[in-house]
């Protein structure tokens, strides 16, 4: 469907997949029923004999039941399972040595080629550059460290008839986000990468931001922080 | 309209008529929830981030008027109670128990809850917060040999136990002390008063003395309590010389008089003195103390509304209205003292000694 | 119309519907991109954060009073700041609330035909001048100045900017100002309050329409206001919810109407922010809880034999604390101070002096509903321990008794962990304790563990009880017992065990730790399990049955469908990968109210048509009921059935408004607007339907039929009473025992049954008691 990201999507499309059966399933059983096992106009008949004051018979089948807990349980077994090896590159390491999926900090000069391998359905770069994120009410303050100029670039543009911060990034290249907030929690949220992590003030939280595509996009807070929260909006443009 | 028969009418001010079945009309919840209401709204206004506004004071007494008016209908339903009507359990697994001490219980269950998540935010501040005595030790500020020490003027955010004032003399620890065998001595009186009320072959007279004088005591245990929490909080006591067991004459001062208070932003103990320099660490200590006053008020605002509970039963058990038959109405109140105790028994180690 | 092809036709209807839902066509017919007021109100804080004084903005050219479509030159101009440098030295915006700019060089560019503002080359100017032709109309007109005062050096610091406000009269004077949305609201609750009372003073002129007068009146209201009766405590309770409920409606209306379109400007964010706040606290709190209690104090007593709870005046004082509560919860409404935290009031902005004042008497209001809260759990646990009847042993018990036991249990170990929350927040708010002060080493993730460690057990309280109601509506309509009830029994169980494991799944983006998130991750999967089980078992429960359908039936197929959808969709969040994503945007609006509305309101209204004949001893109105099924469900699915494509394609939650793509950057796609117009009008539409409910049920007990004791042909013991059933509901001395179609005595003690009457009787219990 090409919806969000590579990690995302292939989730998605088996959640949906599987969905669809559960849906399809449930819904076909329950309309059949409904239409099958129906009384006959003023007719009240009385299938188990309820009774007031009398607990009814019982009605079960072991087998069965067992059947509709063990079902579930696989099917959320295997969800887990598929939902556990994008962890890896959501929360990877940052060193090469602790099994990080993008190497360590770049060397002046190198590229971080950041790829996504179809093989292992994971993202894969050589480095790594750092930026940093600030939160304040209600604004983003971007922070490039001591990158180029065509790696990470700060600068203001206008959204909506207000004027935004602005943060230019090189595609093909794996960033981490070192985040803390100055007054409240707030979330960036990275809208086309698929990404949000919460600030939080004289905390540092992390996120990889896996530039991938050209493109430009919004990043929204998505923790709420008080009044302009719905405008504490800046542009991501990602250049070639 | 004719749900009450004629001798059965509803008394929503009491007393209630207890032998035509289940209590009925009372217009105590009504005012209880209204004053618990009214002192709320007065407290958020008399206070706003610690500006005092003392034009609301009024407020929350009248709140508290109406809270003290509504237990007085309670009460006065409540006296003529006689035991008659004591709903008994039939269900399993509790068959043949009284249907309100299984509520007591089901009750200090969620108590318990209550106390677990003041301990859980003790145990995250407690262990997430540097300890203030750790900082201390790390010595001076210097950039080259000492890069993470602490700066004479500067505030450091650290975690103060208000043990470190508490426990640092045997007469500082004397109130908490004091108190805690009060409480335990409390528990033991109540006991006595439940006894002596079961007592089947006891004389009414007897009876009602014992019971009386029994939960007179501890009522007295309780207040005793709370008055020495107060001394030791706000108002601090004098030591006199007593020369032969080696006593000095000096004063204990209250922890509010040491600067140990919620808003103790530059917090000085007296021990965190650089021997070399005579340089003074001052500390930011609103949470260690914020934990402290709120965790151990926690507490004793469980002994008050024992206090509250109290005053009654005292009330009844002087006119003598405790029988064998209604006797286990003190066991009610019993379950809950032994837990307001055993919980001091958890909060005085925490706060008080480590 | 038959009864039989109206619910083929309606079943058809649904099933039509359902495809509609899958195959969702994107309506292309609505303009998009309404102007932008949003600067007018916020300001420029672009720059920094605040105005700053000495920024001095000149107007000149505009009139004391205009002629009618007369054209002005206005020259906007300013002084202050940081010294001129030449180029990039500043910038401007005019707004006005009448006539037309006409632009005359290349410094300024019309953003709208009453706006303003510099172009790149005006950038470098502090003087700029533009022209305004007055409105036709002779009204006042607003002017809104936004000037930025730029020290030339590329970046935002060191910047300052400011606002200026001026009126130009007109002929005529001031326009109709547009009402302010708090008086709207107030408004409304007040005549909903008004409505309510006439309701009430109807509903005791009916009982008896000879004696209307004070002295019967007074009696009767204090009855009401001092009752210990569970059935009256229930219909208390029960009011409240409904009233609530068309109160939490009336807020949910102003926030669609403000999302109807991008940038609306309908309320502002201030007023948004606290209307979704208080929305939520009262649909959860104020509406939904006590519904379920309404139901409870009603049926709980009645399904076990018992005459009333276990203490009943700690039921009516559980009621009383929460109308006061909600006093103090909407205290700040009425200042334009509400509460805008978010139900959730994360720390550290809950206890920051940037949240409204309204939030303080919010919390103290929910410190009473925590107490309320606690009181009914005690109460209700109690009762179903001790005062089931003969016969009934605890696998005996109708599956609504157990589902109240299960969500009281929940209920009432959970929420000391936010009482305590609230308490500490207040204490910060009031005399200044330091517990969330992030200065003096508060920690804002405390709350949100304190906060979820009772919100996720919460969302199973309220979704809990609705299982109940339809494990009984299901089988009483196929007339056949449930199917599994042991297995509903132990699924219910385990999701109350599941519930107090999961609830990191909040917190998935908060920064907590990875290990942690996680474990949370497997634990959330394992809800599934017993949901699952239970909609199987529901289903399996139809098999071979004689579906009877009433309104309760649709309702509650209804509810299996909604149901099911939203925990389908509840699946997505576990798997973290997506949940970042996903996480505070409208797919997650969508799932919530897919199991908070689909589950939890379907479930009571299903219950209402139920038991309001054993609650009033009127018959609901049928035909009425089936159209109120069909219009509520199929707008209620119009509503949040899109909310889930808005989500993926990245519409957040709690915003007031929201972005559509433009040249520049992309954003939300152009016919997001048209499915929020979509999404606005079904929600007026499900507003409306609701009413139908209303209206049928005040018909009804006037004119509905007298209902038998038994209506529906179901088994447990409320069906034994009278309807209305008689007060106390049973016989103190002629308590009913339970037989049982199976051949197993149940009501034996167990071992651990036997070892706790040891425990607890005292041995000379037989001496004290009678």
């Amino acid at each position: 469907m090409g919806l969000i990201t590579p990690l995302y999507d292939d989730l998605w499309n088996e959640y949906v997949l599987w969905s669809a059966l559960v849906g399809l399933f449930t819904f076909g059983w329950l309309y059949h029923h409904s239409f099958y096992y129906t009384a006959k106009e003023g007719e009240t008949p009385n299938i188990d004999n309820l009774e007031v004051g009398v607990f009814p018979k019982e009605y079960d089948n072991l087998k069965l039941e067992f059947a509709w807990f063990i079902a579930p349980l696989m099917l959320i077994i295997y969800l887990t399972f598929i939902s556990w090896a994008p962890l890896d590159n959501l929360w990877s390491a940052a060193s090469s040595e602790d099994g990080g999926h993008y190497g360590n900090e770049c060397a002046a000069g190198e590229s971080s080629n950041l790829m996504f391998n179809d093989d292992t359905g994971l993202y894969e770069a050589d480095c790594y550059e750092v930026f940093g994120i600030t939160g304040y009410q209600w604004y983003w303050e971007f922070d490039c460290f001591d990158l180029s100029e065509d790696l990470c670039a700060v600068s203001t543009t206008t959204i909506e008839g207000k004027d935004q911060p602005l943060i230019s990034l090189k595609a093909n290249t794996a960033y981490l986000a070192v985040m803390d907030s100055n007054d409240v929690t707030h979330a960036p949220w990275f809208v086309s990468l698929g990404i949000k992590e919460d600030v939080l003030p004289q905390q540092t939280t992390t996120q990889w931001v896996l530039a991938d595509n050209v493109e430009n996009f919004l990043l929204l807070c998505t923790e709420y922080c008080g009044d302009d929260h719905a405008y504490m909006i800046a542009g991501v443009s990602v250049h070639a | 309209m004719s749900d009450h028969d004629d001798h059965h009418a509803p008394q929503p001010w009491g007393p209630h008529d207890w032998h035509h079945g289940a209590p009925h009309n009372s217009f105590s919840p009504l005012f209880l929830s209204m004053g618990v209401a009214i002192s709320l709204f007065g407290l958020a206004a008399a206070w706003d981030y610690g500006t005092y506004n003392p034009g609301h004071i009024p407020t929350i007494l009248l709140g508290l008027l109406v809270v003290g008016f509504s237990m007085f209908i309670w009460w006065r339903q409540d006296i003529s109670f006689d035991g008659h009507y004591d709903p008994i359990s039939t269900g399993t697994p509790f068959r043949g128990i009284q249907v309100r001490k299984v509520a007591t219980w089901v009750f200090l269950m969620s108590e318990m809850m209550v106390f677990t998540s003041l301990f859980s935010t003790y145990m995250r501040y407690r262990l997430g917060i540097e300890n203030c005595g750790t900082v201390f030790e790390r010595g001076m500020f210097d950039p080259v040999t000492n890069p993470t020490g602490w700066q004479e003027g500067v505030a450091v955010t650290c975690f103060e136990p208000a043990s470190h004032l508490i426990a640092s003399s045997w007469w500082h620890l004397a109130p908490g002390a004091v108190n805690t065998f009060a409480l335990i001595l409390s528990s033991f009186t109540v006991v006595q008063a439940l006894r002596y009320a079961k007592m089947p072959d006891l004389d009414e007279e007897a009876r009602r003395k014992k019971v009386y004088r029994y939960l007179a005591s501890t009522w007295c245990l309780a207040v005793l309590f709370l008055t020495l929490k107060m001394v030791e909080w706000f108002v601090g006591f004098y030591v006199p010389e007593i020369s032969f067991i080696g006593l000095h004459e000096h004063d204990i001062v209250s922890l509010v008089d040491e600067g140990y208070t919620i808003n103790a932003d530059h917090y000085q103990h007296h021990s965190y003195i650089d021997e070399a320099t005579g340089a003074h660490m001052v500390a930011n200590i609103q949470v260690s103390a914020s934990l402290f006053y709120v965790t151990t008020g926690t507490h004793g605002a469980h002994v008050a509304g024992g206090i509250i509970g109290l005053t009654y039963m005292t009330f009844k058990a002087w006119k003598g209205l405790y029988t064998p038959a209604n006797a286990v109405s003190i066991e009610y109140f019993g379950l809950y003292w032994h837990f307001v105790d055993l919980i001091w028994v958890l909060v005085f180690p925490f706060f008080y000694l480590y | 119309m038959e009864r039989k092809t109206l619910v083929t036709r309606s079943m058809v209807a649904l099933i039509l519907i359902s495809i509609a839902m899958v195959v969702s066509p994107a309506v292309n017919s609505l303009p998009t991109g309404v102007g932008g007021t949003g600067i007018q109100s916020s300001g420029c804080n672009c720059h920094s954060a605040v105005p700053t004084a000495t920024v001095d903005i000149t107007v000149d050219g505009l009139p004391e009073e205009y002629n009618a479509s007369e054209t002005y030159t206005v020259t906007v101009s300013f002084s202050g700041g940081p010294v001129e440098s030449g180029i990039n030295s500043g910038g401007f915006n005019l707004w006005a609330s009448g006539g037309e700019f006409s632009v005359l060089d290349a410094t300024v560019e019309s953003r709208a035909p009453a706006e303003v503002t510099h172009t790149e080359a005006g950038n470098d100017y502090r003087t700029w001048t533009v022209e305004w032709i007055a409105p036709s109309h002779g009204r006042d007109v607003d002017f809104i100045v936004h000037v930025n005062s730029v020290n030339g050096d590329g970046a935002n610091s060191g910047d300052e900017w400011n606002r200026y406000d001026l009126t130009v009269a007109g002929s005529l004077g001031p326009g109709l100002d547009p009402a302010d949305p708090f008086t709207v609201l107030a408004t409304l609750i007040i005549i909903s309050g008004l409505l309510l009372t006439i309701t009430i003073l109807y509903g005791f002129y009916r009982t008896n329409p000879d004696v209307f007068d004070w002295e019967h009146l007074a009696p009767w209201i204090a009855d009401w206001l001092t009752t210990t009766d569970h059935k009256k405590i229930g219909t208390l309770y029960f009011v409240q919810g409904l009233f609530f409920l068309g109160v939490g409606g009336i807020l949910a209306m102003m926030i669609r109407l403000q999302l109807a379109g991008p940038d609306m400007g309908f309320i502002s964010q201030d007023q948004y922010n606290s209307f979704f706040t208080l929305h939520g606290t009262t649909m959860i709190f104020l509406a939904a809880m006590p519904l379920i209690n309404g139901f409870a104090n009603w049926i709980v007593p009645l399904q076990i034999g018992a005459p009333d709870l276990a203490l009943p005046r700690i039921n009516a004082l559980s009621f009383w604390l929460q109308p006061f509560a909600a006093l103090l919860i909407f205290t700040g409404v009425f200042s334009g101070q509400g509460a805008d935290t978010g139900w959730t009031g994360y720390a550290p902005y809950i206890v920051s002096t940037g949240a409204h004042t309204g939030v303080t008497m919010w919390v103290a209001g929910q410190i009473m509903l925590v107490a309320s809260s606690t009181l009914t759990g005690i109460n209700f646990l109690t009762t179903m321990a001790v005062m089931r009847a003969e016969g009934m042993g605890w696998m005996q018990m109708p599956l609504f008794t157990w589902s109240i036991l299960v969500a009281n249990l929940m209920l009432f170990l959970s929420i000391p962990a936010f009482g305590v929350g609230l308490i500490q927040v207040y204490l910060d708010r009031t005399i200044s304790t330091a517990f969330y002060d992030i200065a003096a080493g508060g920690d804002p993730l405390l709350w949100s563990h304190l906060f979820w460690y009772f919100g996720h057990p919460e969302v199973y309280v309220v979704i809990v009880p609705a299982f109940g109601v339809i494990s009984e509506v299901l089988a009483t309509s196929a007339r056949r017992s449930i199917f599994g009830y042991k297995s509903m029994v132990l699924a219910m169980a385990g999701i109350g065990i599941v519930a107090f494991i999961v609830y990191g799944h909040h917190m998935f983006t908060s920064g907590m730790s990875p290990n942690l998130r996680f474990i949370t991750m497997l634990t959330t999967m394992l809800v599934a399990v017993p949901t699952g089980v239970k909609i199987f078992n529901w289903l399996k429960t139809l098999h071979g049955g004689s579906l009877v359908y009433r309104t309760h039936t649709l309702w509650a197929l209804g509810f299996l469908v909604t149901f099911t959808l939203g925990g389908i969709s509840g699946m997505f969040f576990p798997s973290i990968t997506m949940d970042a994503h996903l996480h505070e945007t409208y797919f997650v609006v969508a799932h919530f109210h897919y199991v908070l509305v689909g589950g939890t309101v379907f479930g009571f209204f299903a219950a209402i048509y139920y038991w309001y004949p054993k609650m009033t001893g009127r018959m609901l109105d049928e035909k009425l009921g089936t159209l109120h099924f069909l219009t509520a469900f199929v707008t209620y699915n119009g509503i949040f059935w899109p909310m889930h494509r808005l989500g993926v394609i990245g519409m957040p939650r709690r915003t007031h408004t929201y972005f559509i793509t433009t040249e520049d950057f992309t954003a939300l796609p152009e016919w997001a607007a048209d499915w929020n117009m979509f999404i606005s009008v079904c929600a007026f539409l499900f507003f409306f339907s609701n009413f139908i409910l209303v209206a049928n049920m005040l018909i009804s007990l006037v004119r509905g039929q007298k209902a038998p004791a038994d209506p529906w042909g179901g088994w447990s013991f409320e069906w034994m009473t009278a309807s209305p059933p008689p007060t106390p509901s049973f016989d103190w001395n002629n308590l009913p025992v339970l037989k049982d179609a199976n051949e197993h005595i149940a009501n034996e003690p167990s071992a651990i049954g036997r070892w706790f009457n040891r425990l607890m009787v005292p041995e000379d219990q037989e001496e004290v008691s009678h």
